[in-house]
């Protein structure tokens, strides 16, 4: 659980996402999802993207979690580019370094909560004892330890999104997509799971992307990014322009974590944020301060 | 075995589907099992018959066996006896048989018929063939010095209007092209089951023959071996050995073994083919329909790392678990079947050409169930192949967005 600080620093720039582009092909038209978006996500920070819907969340998701493919701009992760890579090598890369959390939980149902959750490492190759003791670790820090045996149709949402949570970090991925993942729950679920997200992200040292539209759920990430009609925009809905999101990512993956971050006259998003790290325990944490 | 477990558990998920799926492979499994067993158990039986009527490796001399003779036995076998002895020793052989196939015509003093006759070995052929010479009245002609014993067929004596312990007259050509005839007292009526035969068969001692014949050569020595599958090999040893005599073996001999071999063949090949086309069928059905359902699972194992390849295996292993199931109850099901028949004593009615039916029995074969269950498992390991492919490959945000 305690990530050593050195592989904090070669996560620190977990994602990297460069003028992204793109469109679909709507009848004998294009529809325009992403036009030129930048993103960057560090080693145990959790980023918010939001906006209408429609403004291309989704798509930027699948972009940075490698199960699509853009027709412009470059992708990082883990410090590798990824472009070019045939659909075996980012199938193996995203086994090894992304895990994936649903709106519809997305559980095998044929499953049991346990076997659910030690499916990545069983698709890792890892011996039993040591998927035995992983699953066991991670069911206990989720709550789900007297629930190991039930099928995930004997589960409340709250539960399954649980066991998606730990299905997702078994593995310590360097990167966590989550499109709208508590939109099937009530509010108070829904606060109890980004909690959760965000404490096992950050012990795991994960990079965390997610999609919302809820307000009180960008409240709890380090970063909020906000799209309209596939593009950054600030708070007040302007684009923003290269310059910012240059230096957003500079803020990211500042060689000091304590450096407070810079650029504080214009944000990129409503929330600016500083790696932290806590000496004691080795793990590092990052908080958003509302501006 | 996490993935068997996982395969097996998918099968179950749609419980009254799989069970359609395994139901229709263990009939299909069943019936090439029944239908294989039936044909196998027919050939064995034909085999058992044409081998105890013609001996398994019969020698002639040469041109013995080219029925282009001027005069009875021009192309006989000379010095029999020291060649029966010779191959009566030699191990798997359980003995040897002197015969002479002759014909004429046969006399009740009113009339006469053509008949066929077998001379043999009194004390050693009618042991040989067993039980299938069935005799309907009296027994089987002992050796005869003085009048010769006969026994004739059923069909011959109704004719002949013949009894046992009646007197007949036997009229054939001799060696020296001749007429010569003897007088002989009926021992036995036998029936083989084949009228044709039924309607012309005289069996007597072969010295008699012999004598009538005015000859020491024989037509044939069939030997008679304790192992049938021995037949080849034996065959080519006497080859080996005595290369200036002609050799049968039972199998070039049995006409009509051969022609049911290659009709069952044919029917219960396309029996088999039916089989493998509906289980077929019915595997890419059910699997094609778990594909389609499970599209957005797919999408989301895709997601989180696995191969396109590892979901095309677990569907195969789906498919060789429904398709085991039913080859294990296909299975079950024709050995019950083989069982029951066993005890049943069931009949055929005769077959064409025949007067008797024979009992309904299936063959346990297991290279037959063996093949049938790979093939079986390979077919469905192919339809989950080829139903799953597509799905394994399809982009995974499409996948996703599958409902
Ligand atoms: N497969 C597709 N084919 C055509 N157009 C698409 C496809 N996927 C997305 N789009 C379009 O791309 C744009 C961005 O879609 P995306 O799903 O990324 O939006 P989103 O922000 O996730 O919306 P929501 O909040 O409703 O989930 C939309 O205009 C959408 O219609
Ligand atoms: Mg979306």
């Amino acid at each position: 659980m305690n990530a050593p600080t050195l592989e904090l620093a070669a996560r620190a720039s977990t994602v990297r996402l460069t003028d992204l582009r793109k469109r679909y092909r709507v009848g004998d038209d294009w529809a325009e999802a992403l036009k030129g978006v930048s993103l960057t996500a560090a080693a145990g920070e959790m980023v918010a993207l939001t906006g209408p819907s429609g403004s291309g969340k989704s798509t930027l998701l699948n972009l940075a979690g490698l199960i699509d493919t853009q027709d412009a701009g470059t992708r990082e992760i883990a410090g590798r580019p990824v472009d070019g890579l045939d659909d075996a090598a980012l199938t193996s890369l995203r086994r090894e370094q992304v895990g994936f959390i649903f709106q519809g939980f997305n559980l095998v149902p044929v499953m049991n909560v346990a076997d659910n959750v030690e499916y990545p490492l069983l698709l890792l190759g890892r011996a039993p004892a040591e998927r035995r003791r992983k699953v066991a670790e991670i069911l206990e820090r989720t709550g789900l330890t007297g629930l190991a045996g039930r099928l995930p149709d004997a589960l409340s949402g709250g539960q399954r999104q649980r066991v998606a949570i730990a299905r997702a970090l078994v593995k310590s991925p360097s990167l966590v997509i989550a499109d709208e993942p508590t939109a099937n729950l009530d509010s108070h679920t829904a606060q109890q799971i980004v909690d959760l997200l965000r404490e096992l992200s950050h012990e795991r040292g994960a990079a965390v992307v997610v999609a919302t539209h809820d307000e009180r759920m960008s409240a709890h990430c380090d970063r909020v990014l906000r799209l309209a009609d596939g593009e950054l925009v600030d708070a007040h809905g302007a684009p923003t322009g290269p310059a910012e999101e240059k230096q957003a990512k500079s803020e990211l993956i500042a060689p000091h974590p304590l450096t407070p971050a810079p650029g504080r006259g214009r944000p990129t998003g409503s929330l600016s944020s500083t790696v932290t790290r806590d000496s004691a325990t080795g793990t590092s944490s990052v908080k958003g301060e509302r501006q | 075995m996490k993935w068997i477990l996982f395969a097996w558990k998918n099968v179950m998920r749609n419980k009254r589907r799989s069970l359609t799926a395994m139901l229709i492979t263990a009939m299909g499994t069943a019936a090439v099992l029944i239908g294989g067993g039936f044909a196998l158990f027919t050939y064995e039986s034909l085999e058992e018959m044409t081998a105890r009527d013609s001996g398994h490796v019969v020698l002639a001399a040469a041109r013995g066996f080219d029925n282009d003779e001027d005069v009875p036995l021009q192309h006989g076998l000379s010095g029999a006896a020291a060649l029966a002895t010779h191959y009566a020793t030699l191990p798997g052989v359980r003995a040897v048989a002197p015969r002479i196939q002759f014909s004429g015509l046969i006399s009740n003093g009113d009339k006469s018929a053509v008949f066929i006759g077998s001379g043999v070995d009194p004390a050693l052929d009618f042991r040989l063939r067993g039980p299938q010479l069935g005799f309907v009245a009296g027994e089987a002609p002992g050796p005869s010095d003085a009048v010769p014993e006969v026994a004739i067929g059923d069909e011959l004596a109704k004719l002949m209007k013949a009894k046992v312990g009646g007197s007949l007259t036997l009229l054939a050509t001799t060696t020296e092209g001749n007429l010569n005839a003897v007088d002989v007292i009926v021992r036995g009526i036998v029936r083989t089951g084949v009228p044709d035969i039924d309607r012309r068969l005289v069996m007597t001692d072969i010295r008699a023959v012999q004598r009538l014949l005015l000859t020491d050569k024989v037509g044939s020595l069939a030997i008679y071996l304790k192992d049938t599958a021995q037949t080849a090999a034996m065959a080519a040893q006497v080859k080996a050995t005595h290369p200036e005599l002609a050799v049968r073996t039972w199998g070039d001999l049995a006409v009509f073994y051969q022609a049911v071999r290659a009709l069952y063949n044919r029917i219960f090949g396309i029996l088999g083919l039916i089989m493998v086309v509906i289980v077929a069928f019915a595997m890419s059905n059910t699997l094609g329909m778990a594909v389609v359902e499970r599209t957005r699972e797919i999408g989301t194992l895709r997601a989180i790392g696995t191969q396109p390849g590892e979901v095309v295996r677990n569907f195969v292993l789906e498919g060789v678990a429904i398709g085991a199931a039913g080859a294990a109850i296909g299975m079950l099901a024709a050995g019950a079947t083989t069982l029951a028949l066993l005890f049943a004593g069931l009949e055929m009615p005769p077959p064409p050409g025949r007067s008797a039916g024979y009992p309904l029995l299936l063959a346990f074969s297991a290279p037959l169930y063996l093949g049938a269950t790979l093939v079986v498992v390979a077919l469905a390991a192919a339809a989950a192949w080829l139903v799953s492919r597509r799905a394994a490959h399809k982009p995974i945000t499409e996948a996703l967005a599958h409902v």
